[in-house]
């Protein structure tokens, strides 16, 4: 199973289809559609609850939740016995789901998972420690309920870590939140020496033709302040983020001069340039050994 | 005509510096402004307004019908310029050209004023077809949005999802309100206007608040900008001719409305500057700056707090949100 790195983590997915309230009635009809329940997390670490219709792939309803906002639970109701309903504490929303996989074995098993996530996102849900992929097809595992224990945890951390291509918890930091003018605009005050390494950077409009006088130099400097105050350089630096989420920019880092390592993460890119820094001369960074 | 078929037309932002920008590469004496009124001293400012643009995109959730703006007939006959849209993406180019070749006389470069006679008595179909196949136009609509990252392609990055505007267009002909929609079979007439006073106007202002008022509240994100004539150099003219009279008012009030300008139009070239740069050089050097300076840990560990905090209000305030 490919775990999509760019945009959202799937945490899990079962068969289930939808089932719709006949107006003006109690009774809820099953649409006989094949889908599938996914539950997901996107680059903002929020839950996603997705309907998905597995004969198109279209995914036909996506919903955000908040911890502890929604519960799935069996509508007692339904003599026929996998019924469930989403409902919700912050509105009277109901979405009613029917489950679709050929054996009811698991079924407990998904509904309790999917619950405790609902609940707590930061939980993962164990399934079963030799194999943590969950797969419809394997017979129910022996059950690994509530009581996992703390290595068990950590083996599936460090394996859904490994298969996130070191997205960690190092990453967990966006470079858009780095490069602000709360860092920048001090930086340039404090240390005026390393304005001319940033010049060269700026739309080639606003260079002039030979070295700058004072004056020009002032000015330089308000354009480089208004240009990172500016949405499209918030635009790059966000898109740098996401691409280096990919862990696929070993190629382009070359071209700033760094290692193909500095383009597996955030953080490694990062780490490169305190590097490069350090190379460079002149640096006053403490060494940071980890 | 496929939404993937951008044909090499990329997709501009629609704010008035970009179109100005535009119109200035086509050589015409115009400039496009915002317009945050249609009040008739909004409008008496800006004279003479030859279009009014009009962009908008529904806001899907809110606008489960499209079809709200029946108002107006088809005029099959329109004897003036109309081109269809046949690539969504130079939808923004497409509506100046539209309005463009409806004023008259038109003063504009060689390339275009070749154009409108090359496109002249072809049905919009086949208008729309040149227009969008005429290379240096496209060369001139492509240099004003940002860079594609060429060094990022291939990485399958999400695009985040940016519906494009609609653009239509309204201006006067043959003493009638016409609408010219791209995406319309034919321009649409909606009727004469009485030509005193504010003349044409006049009848715009009733018709685009009617198709406004005629959306659910909300369901509607929408922009007015104006075609006019550039201000600038008939102001400097008048400028020269009152010279040396400071203590005159026309003369101080001249000089602010041309400060007033000058601002204005240096911060429509910051905006297309910035917006045509790539910046990863700039970010990559500002890391290293900072880094130099000792800087980089501290920010670094400020960025991790921050991505915490941000999770756990959100877990506390229980917000709903769009996804943006």
């Amino acid at each position: 199973m490919s775990v999509p790195l760019t945009d959202s983590r799937t945490m899990m997915a079962f068969k289930a289809g939808r089932a719709f309230r006949r107006p003006g009635t109690n009774f809820v009809d099953a649409s006989p559609v094949k889908g599938a329940i996914v539950l997901s997390k996107d680059e903002s670490y929020l839950v996603h609850f997705m309907w998905k219709d597995r004969t198109t792939g279209e995914v036909a309803e996506d919903l955000i939740l908040f911890p502890g906002d929604a519960k799935f639970e069996k509508v007692s109701q339904s003599s026929w016995g996998r019924t469930y309903v989403l409902k919700f504490e912050s509105s009277d929303q109901k979405h009613f789901f029917w489950l679709q996989d050929s054996s009811t074995s698991r079924d407990e098993e998904f509904v309790r998972h999917l619950n405790r996530v609902l609940e707590d996102p930061e939980i993962i849900p164990v399934w079963d420690v030799s194999e943590p992929q969950a797969s419809t097809s394997a017979t129910a595992s022996s059950s690994t309920t509530a009581g996992a224990t703390p290595e068990q945890l950590a083996q599936i951390r460090a394996l859904v870590g490994s298969m996130t291509g070191g997205t960690s918890e190092e990453d967990q930091f966006s470079l858009t939140d780095v490069l602000t003018p709360q860092n920048l605009l001090p930086l340039f005050h404090s240390h005026p020496d390393l304005l001319p390494s940033l010049f060269p950077h700026l739309p080639s409009e606003f260079l002039p033709s030979s070295d700058p006088t004072p004056h020009q130099m002032a000015e330089l400097t308000e354009m480089l302040q208004r240009t990172i105050n500016s949405p499209p350089f918030r635009a790059s630096v966000a898109q740098l983020d996401r691409a280096l989420r990919t862990g696929a920019l070993g190629g382009f880092v070359r071209s700033l001069g760094l290692p193909e390592s500095a383009g597996t993460g955030v953080g490694a890119f990062l780490a490169a340039i305190a590097e490069q820094a350090r190379q460079e001369g002149g640096t006053e960074e403490q060494m940071d050994e980890d | 005509m496929s939404d993937d078929d951008s044909s090499g037309w990329q997709l501009t932002e629609s704010d008035p510096g970009v179109f100005t920008e535009l119109l200035k590469r086509l050589g015409v004496p115009y400039i496009v402004d915002d317009l945050y009124s249609l009040e008739p001293e909004s409008l008496a400012a800006l004279q003479p307004v030859h279009a009014l643009i009009f962009l908008f995109k529904w806001v899907p959730e809110l606008a489960s019908d499209k079809s709200n703006d029946n108002a107006g007939h088809y005029d099959t006959d329109f004897p003036g310029f109309f081109a269809h849209q046949t690539v969504n993406n130079a939808c923004a180019t497409l509506a100046v050209i539209n309005a463009l070749g409806n004023i008259a006389p038109l003063t504009a470069g060689p390339q275009l004023m070749d154009l409108m006679n090359f496109t002249t008595g072809m049905d919009p179909q086949t208008c729309g077809m040149a227009i969008t196949s005429a290379d240096w136009l496209r060369e001139a609509h492509n240099a004003l949005s940002p860079p594609s990252s060429i060094s990022l392609d291939g990485l399958d990055l999400p695009k985040k999802s940016e519906d494009a505007y609609h653009f239509v267009v309204y201006l006067p002909a043959l003493g009638s309100l016409y609408e010219l929609d791209g995406l319309k079979p034919y321009p649409v007439r909606h009727g004469e206007f009485d030509g005193s006073g504010e003349g044409w106007l006049k009848k715009a202002r009733e018709v685009i608040e009617n198709r406004i008022g005629s959306y659910p509240i909300g369901a509607l994100e929408f922009s007015l900008l104006a075609l006019r004539d550039d201000p600038l150099p008939a102001m400097r003219t008048r400028l020269d001719v009152l010279q040396g009279s400071v203590e005159d008012a026309e003369f101080v009030d001249l000089m602010n409305k041309i400060s007033n300008e000058n601002s204005k139009r240096e911060r429509w070239a910051f905006e297309n500057s910035v917006r045509r740069h790539n910046h990863i050089g700039l970010a990559h050097a500002l890391l290293l700056a900072l880094a130099k300076a000792g800087k980089l840990d501290l920010a670094k560990a400020a960025a991790q707090r921050g991505m915490k905090e941000y999770l756990e209000r959100r877990k506390e305030m229980g917000l709903d949100m769009d996804e943006s």
